[in-house]
């Protein structure tokens, strides 16, 4: 069905074709309409789950947990300060291997306060063993939570779909919402193999000690290979059945691309007119956008990047004191290229806290780098510039 | 089952579990804080003058065992029904629930409570005899609630009364639409019945010198209350229709129709004022009551002032008489001066002070008065009167020794209720007394801890509640004859609950500060170191796994846990 949806809504549309049990949520902007949206849902009875009402993000995500464990399929969304209050269940819930699905909206760490998109919040989440889908379009966001939830109760990890705030979250969009037949028939419901059982009571997450803590963890990140080839598999599967494949990564023009610029999310769909404006003005130029950052795609990402001239790697976020992370994973994937395979790399950190991202932004960036003038490994796009340059004076003044 | 010895990763769990128990880690070991059920005194007890078990008695109501709340209410009250009649009720005042909804009618349920319990099968028993005898002077209601208690607790009492019935005021000073004799009647034969021998129509004094119940009995209590009227000060007032408000609602009581004036003022703002007025008006007589502050300064209950209104009586407030002006021998007009509002005085209330030259007649043929009795103590040694009262400490002892006092004689509190509660904590007193054993203090709410052990330092008010537990229900309304009907007849103006609006009352009670076994502590622990007793109220809590965590404190809508301290 046809429908003129916000990313939000997509969400929420996405979550009802799940059949989620239990959906635990508590809201925060630029959030807040997913939950809305799904407990109008609920109450109206389209979708037949306990919406819990909880005050924090922690307990929003321990109240997953605990259904999840006991084998019901569950769902939050949040954003920002809320992921990150979220922090110490969101490793409980990776290493209780529970097939949590979770959307959130990027949204900028405060301070200062911002309620705008950069990637900085779902990234600080990068290591705690949760599968990671960044999403370009309100489409993609409904294929890839209904994806999400395949590919996590496969490889027993949860996943965060992440979104960018306003420029996806509240901006609307013709998406193809898919009948529920066709997502009950990809989607079996959910058999938890850890699933608690009344019969046989045990005390989940006890202590484990340094003979065996090892193992699990060896375990987790066993999954996260594994899962690598689950979403590639379930994303041609989506493909047969909706004419809407996907992969691990996006490529465009990137056949016989020279100068490529690597990014993820919505800014993509602006990189793809500038793209097609430079194959227009004769420069080789071509897109790789992540889509799946987590498990990491390191060895498919190195023979796409293996023998570009250059590589541009906008990131919308910054590990301070070293790169824009992004930028540092592309790096390490590359690093184990022959010399001579090895592209030359730019960091470029750009769109922080909402900032807009345009096609001259982008066109400069590529051209920057591809002419020469960008010589540094790292910069900051579009930012004032400092009168002693680079001095401690300057930060800490 | 885990494999405790594994070869490969395979061999594995996903995630960790144990299917050991884990009652094995005693995790209790940590805390430094235990949690405790502790009840403590809900904010009605704390105002209750007699000590009833309020939270109590309605938490059995609402779980379905009338006849055990209607037994705790009669355990140490011998007037439940009668005070449900007649008391101001200060409970509601305080009631929790009156932020949520409206006060728990307490009121009725104690209504309620003594009428169902004036079936003989819920007085308690008797402990067995100890063969000390005590002399109750005066039957009025502290009187049969020190017998009461006393022999209850084994003693021989005998009570002393002038009348030829006992109840006192409830029987001389309350008008029967509200407390209808036949109820008061069925509570002092329930009296009788667990031994307490009357001697009525017998004045101390008189018939029997005070000198000879001391020695007869091993201990004396002086309960007689107020009778006396004090004078108005103003001339005229030695006029034969000029009478005693005390005296004059005894005669009506009693079924007296006395040749009166066609309208007469009523000077006084008290409950006996009140009684005065609407008996008055009952037997064709038009009051107009003349009280010297405004109505937020009136001592009458309450709701007894709304009901005058309501039944259409006049009142002239901010007036006081200065004159009873007689023409011909006649009394044609109570002369009275305007007032306005000063400073307040020690009882708190702001003092009136006339205005000059505001004199005016409010035309009558005659005048009650009913500002306030005296006791009558002639028959005491002096050195056990204390000018108008009988000299008593904060225990009820007296400089004689052997002799005790209490309620109105002694302190005046001036309501049927807090005379019942000063009976019973006087028998608590000299029962210590004729045990041998130290005088305890008795001072309120004591007597609030009676039927169980609470924790009476603590009183449980709506601050002390946890919130989210509790939505508004609407307080139900009260039944009452309508103002045309019950103007012109001495029926009960008040009508009682029927049991199933009592349960249903006592459901919104929110048992403040008691365990009602709810199981939010049992629900919330984490520890799972909460179990509910079987067979048995309340719960246990495991101490080797209870980390002293507080939630469940936290929790308990009620306040019916503290943490405290462990000892080491």
């Amino acid at each position: 069905m046809r429908m003129v949806i916000k990313g939000n809504g997509a969400v929420a549309h996405a979550v009802r074709l799940a059949r989620p049990q239990v959906i635990s949520a508590y809201p925060i902007t630029p959030q807040t309409s997913i939950i809305e949206g799904i407990a109008s849902m609920v109450a109206e009875g389209k979708i037949d789950a306990r919406f819990i009402k909880v005050e924090s993000e922690h307990s929003a995500l321990a109240g997953c947990i605990a259904a999840e464990s006991a084998g019901a399929r569950t769902f939050t969304a949040t954003s920002a300060q809320g992921l990150a209050l979220m922090h110490e269940v969101i490793h409980w819930a990776a290493g209780a291997r529970l097939p949590i699905v979770l959307a959130n909206v990027n949204r900028a760490m405060a301070p200062g306060w911002s309620i705008w998109t950069d990637q900085t919040d779902s990234l600080s989440q990068r290591d705690t063993g949760w599968m990671q889908v960044y999403c370009q379009s309100a489409q993609e966001v409904v294929d890839s939570v209904i994806q999400a939830y395949k590919v996590s109760e496969r490889v027993l990890l949860p996943t965060m779909v992440i979104l960018d705030a306003f420029f996806l979250s509240h901006t609307y969009e013709d998406v193809e919402v898919p009948e529920p037949g066709l997502v009950d028939g990809f989607l079996p419901p959910l058999d938890l193999p850890q699933k608690m059982d009344l019969e046989h009571p045990a005390a989940l997450g006890n202590l484990v000690f340094p003979d065996r803590y090892m193992e699990f963890r060896r375990k987790m990140d066993l999954a996260h290979q594994v899962a690598l080839g689950v979403w590639d598999e379930v994303g041609r599967e989506w493909g047969e059945l909706t004419g809407r494949p996907y992969g691990l990564v996006e490529q465009y023009r990137m056949d016989d691309a020279e100068l490529v610029l690597v990014t993820a999310a919505t800014t993509a769909s602006t990189a793809r007119v500038v793209i097609d404006a430079l194959r227009d003005e004769g420069v080789a130029a071509g897109l790789l956008r992540l889509r799946v950052f987590r498990p990491f795609p390191a060895d498919l990402i190195r023979t796409i990047l293996a023998d570009r001239k250059k590589v541009v790697i906008l990131d919308r976020n910054c590990s301070f004191g070293h790169h824009g992370i992004f930028h540092q994973e592309i790096k390490s994937a590359l690093y184990e290229l022959p010399a001579g395979q090895q592209p030359e790399m730019h960091g470029v950190i750009a769109g922080l806290g909402g900032r807009d991202v345009t096609v001259e932004d982008l066109r400069g960036m590529l051209m920057g780098v591809w002419e020469g003038r960008i010589t540094k490994p790292v910069t900051w796009w579009n930012v004032l510039e400092a009168k002693g340059a680079e001095t401690g004076a300057v930060a800490m003044g | 089952m885990v494999d405790l010895n594994p070869k490969m990763l395979e061999d594995i769990p996903v995630t960790s579990y144990s299917d050991n128990s884990t009652l094995l880690i005693k995790t209790g070991a940590w805390k430094y804080v235990q949690p405790s059920y502790e009840d403590k005194l809900p904010a009605c007890s704390h105002q209750c003058p007699a000590g009833n078990d309020i939270s109590k008695a309605l938490d059995l109501i609402a779980r379905g065992d009338v006849a055990a709340a209607a037994r705790l209410w009669r355990a140490g009250n011998p007037f439940p029904a009668s005070l449900g009649r007649v008391c101001p009720h200060p409970c509601e005042d305080q009631c929790n629930r009156g932020q949520f909804g409206g006060a728990i009618a307490i009121h009725m349920m104690e209504r309620f409570l003594g009428d169902r319990s004036l079936d003989p099968e819920f007085l308690p028993k008797a402990k067995p005899a100890t063969g000390k005898k005590v002399a109750v002077i005066g039957g009025g209601p502290a009187g049969v609630a020190a017998a009461y208690n006393l022999a209850l607790a084994g003693h021989a009492v005998e009570v002393f009364d002038d009348k030829p019935a006992a109840g006192g005021y409830l029987r001389t000073g309350i008008p029967a639409y509200r407390l209808p004799k036949d109820v008061l009647d069925r509570e002092l034969a329930l009296v009788e019945q667990t031994g307490v021998q009357f001697t009525l129509n017998t004045r101390v004094g008189r018939d029997v010198s005070f000198d000879e119940l001391r020695n007869r009995f091993d201990a004396v209590i002086v309960t007689i209350g107020f009778h006396g009227s004090r004078p108005l000060g103003v001339p005229g007032e030695d006029h034969e229709n000029v009478y005693n408000g005390v005296h004059l609602l005894e005669r009506i009581l009693a079924g007296e129709r006395p040749e009166l004036p066609r309208r007469m003022a009523v000077v006084g703002g008290g409950n006996t004022a009140m009684d005065v007025a609407r008996s008055l008006l009952r037997i064709g007589v038009e009051p107009i009551v003349v009280y010297r502050r405004s109505r937020m300064e009136m001592p009458a209950i309450p709701t007894e002032v709304d009901e005058a209104i309501a039944e259409g009586i006049r009142f002239e407030f901010l007036t006081a008489p200065s004159r009873v002006i007689i023409e011909n021998g006649k009394v044609t007009a109570l002369e009275c001066r305007k007032m306005r509002l000063g400073e307040p005085d020690e009882s708190g209330r702001r003092r009136p002070i006339p205005v000059e030259g505001s004199e005016f007649p409010v035309e009558v043929g005659g005048v009650v008065t009913a500002i306030g009795e005296t006791a009558e103590l002639d028959f005491l040694p002096d050195e056990a009167r204390d000018g108008w009262r009988v000299a008593a400490d904060e225990r009820f002892v007296t400089p004689v020794e052997g002799v005790f006092a209490a309620g109105d004689a002694a302190f005046g509190e001036g309501t049927v209720t807090a005379a019942v509660g000063a009976g019973r904590r006087v028998a608590m007193v000299v029962d210590a007394f004729l045990g041998g054993r130290e005088l305890p203090s008795v001072a309120p709410p004591t007597q609030a801890s009676w039927e169980r052990p609470v924790n009476i330092d603590q009183t449980v008010h709506v601050e002390q509640l946890n919130p989210a537990y509790f939505t508004e229900v609407p307080r139900p309304e009260i039944h009452e004859l309508d103002p045309q009907t019950r103007s012109t007849s001495f029926d009960e103006v008040v009508q009682g609950f029927t049991e199933e609006e009592a349960i249903r009352e006592a459901r919104r009670c929110m048992v403040c500060g008691t365990c009602n076994e709810c199981c939010n502590c049992l629900f919330f622990c984490p520890d799972v170191a909460i179990h509910k007793r079987s067979g048995a109220f309340g719960f246990d809590i495991d101490g080797d796994h209870c980390k002293g965590c507080g939630i469940c404190v936290e929790e308990c809508p009620r306040n019916a846990l503290s943490l405290v301290e462990v000892k080491s």
